[in-house]
């Protein structure tokens, strides 16, 4: 049996009839990462010695019938911006080539505590933000539908090995989008968790105030599955929330009859790939076909909320690489430069007025949320750009899709919904909901995946 | 009515440099350059944040004491 394209879910039950093993399937996964990789570049680094031990201890536990939780025996890999204890984790950039943490991050020891099996790390844009670049110490990932594209950034490795059928699930980390931009544009799905959800504590910053972990996986189901396993109050982030983790994939089992989704068109009615319209106007109508309430809802536009988290970001990012922008900025890639370099001339009442307008705008939405059980919009305005190291830097120019929940701090999923019909890409539909309400876009996306085939159609890597 | 300082004229080479120098930044000619290239798309979307929140409005990033960990 070919275990790429298995779910979480399938590879548990398979492994608790016997019918596969996690050896087998780790050694098949490396075998289908060394045939494919060259071409896509989504890891940076495998790890077969550290997931092959973890492999056979997982498989004298399970069959002995000690299951340590829903990730055990499960392939993953991690974002390289998060710490791993005697494995290197270099930011996809040359300041951290040879860095070697001496911890893991508190995501990985859950991740380990449970069982789950490393296979590598996973290519990023620089620092989880300068990117796509061709100037740095590893190539940009590509991504699996087509390589002649991207797969959207800046959890790029992650969004393009779950896509490819290299591991079942990774993590990512998503500031304005990094996860759920990724999921969009290589047709999987993609978890920002509530900001507090999940630990960052030993993963590199980007924005304080805005940074999230979370997984990327092929289902819904997987998303609980996995989130089961790294959710949970950290004692030592100070961004931590110390609130009970429910059961997710309980949540699953659940009817979205009278569900009451607040609708934001405007975001993707002007400007979006002519396909994603009608894409997402089918995918309304299987939700309203399953009992959900679907109307019109009015939010600030797109460019408020990117003007708002970008001020925040850039000030807090030339903070964070201040000290080596003033002693080795030729060694940060172009692009990550060109958007951390604005942040020195970001002044101090620009960014505590961005931090209130943040208030409001955040406000805003928790006020839309008292009418609705959760927001629908697309998940991102196009497609997989194409991989042109010539193409402009749209970071401020582009107004993003993603960034409204960013600085809401909602748990927001992406799924897939469709593909254009000129290039063949996956387009994507994003879910929303009130801060730790992660049960209910899993319940809404959960059942539009059982409604629809669009997470079960894979690329062909040959 | 919200108010904003979009009305400003954009900075010239000269002020960027000015700027640069007086956040401590020693860059090379290349980068200056680059840094001249790419500011003024975020001055135009820093010149956007509204100036206009109530008095008391808080910031969304609040100290937090109890968060604190000790060594």
């Amino acid at each position: 049996m070919d275990p790429a394209f298995l779910t979480i879910a399938e590879l548990s039950r398979l492994y608790d009839q016997r019918e596969l093993s996690p050896v087998e399937v780790t050694r098949n996964l490396f075998d289908r990462i060394a045939a494919h990789d060259s071409k896509l570049h989504s890891f940076i680094r495998v790890t077969p010695e550290v997931a092959l031990a973890e492999a056979q201890a997982a498989e004298r536990e399970l069959m002995a019938g000690r299951r340590r939780g829903l990730l055990h025996g499960i392939p993953y890999a991690l974002k390289d911006i998060v710490e791993t204890a005697g494995i290197p984790t270099t930011g996809h950039s040359k300041l951290c080539h040879d860095y070697v943490p001496a911890a893991d991050a508190h995501l990985v020891s859950r991740l380990k505590a449970g069982g789950a099996v490393l296979m590598g790390k996973l290519a990023t844009w620089e620092f989880a933000l300068g990117g796509p670049s061709w100037d740095l110490p590893w190539p940009p990932a590509r991504n699996p539908w087509n390589p002649d594209y991207l797969p959207g950034g800046s959890s790029s490795g992650a969004g393009s090995a779950v896509a490819a059928g290299f591991v079942p699930g990774a993590v990512g980390t998503d500031t304005g989008g990094s996860i759920r931009g990724p999921a969009a544009v290589c047709g999987i799905a993609g978890l920002k968790p509530t900001y507090g959800r999940v630990s960052r504590r030993g993963v590199f910053p980007n924005t304080f105030t805005m940074d999230h972990c979370g997984p990327l996986t092929r289902s819904a189901e997987d998303i609980a599955l996995f989130l089961q396993v790294i959710a949970g109050f950290d004692a030592e982030d100070p961004g931590s929330e110390d609130a009970p983790v429910p059961d997710y994939a309980a949540a699953l089992t659940r009817s979205i009859t009278g569900l009451r989704l607040g609708l934001i068109e405007h975001w993707y009615a002007d400007g979006a790939h002519p396909d994603l319209p009608p894409a997402m106007s089918a995918a309304i109508e299987i939700l309203r076909g399953l009992g959900a309430v679907v109307e019109p809802v009015q939010l600030s536009s797109l460019r408020d909320y990117t003007d708002c988290k970008t001020t925040i970001s850039i000030a807090e990012l030339y903070a964070i690489h201040e000290k080596d922008l003033k002693t080795r900025p030729q060694d940060f890639g172009r692009i990550l430069r060109n958007r951390v370099l604005p942040g020195a001339l970001i002044r101090a009442e620009d960014y505590v007025q961005a931090l209130r307008w943040r208030t409001v705008l955040a406000r805003e939405q928790a006020m839309a949320l008292k009418r609705f059980d959760a927001l629908l919009t697309a998940g991102a305005l196009g497609v997989a750009d194409p991989a042109d190291p010539n193409q402009p830097d749209r970071l401020v120019s582009s107004p993003s899709i993603t960034m409204p929940f960013s600085v809401g701090g909602l748990p927001a999923l992406n799924i897939p919904c469709g593909f254009s019909r000129a290039e063949g890409l996956p387009l994507s539909m994003q879910i929303a909901a009130a801060p730790m309400a992660e049960p209910i876009v899993l319940r809404i996306a959960h059942a539009y995946q059982q409604a629809t085939d669009w997470h079960r159609r894979h690329p062909d890597l040959h | 009515m919200r108010t904003d300082l979009s009305h400003l004229p954009p900075s010239g080479p000269e002020e960027i440099r000015a700027m640069t120098s007086r956040a401590g930044l020693d860059l090379p000619e290349e980068l200056i350059q680059q840094l001249i290239a790419v500011w003024p798309a975020f001055e135009a979307m820093v010149r956007r944040i509204p100036r206009d929140c109530d008095r008391a409005a808080e910031p969304a990033h609040t100290y937090r004491p109890l968060r604190i960990v000790r060594d």
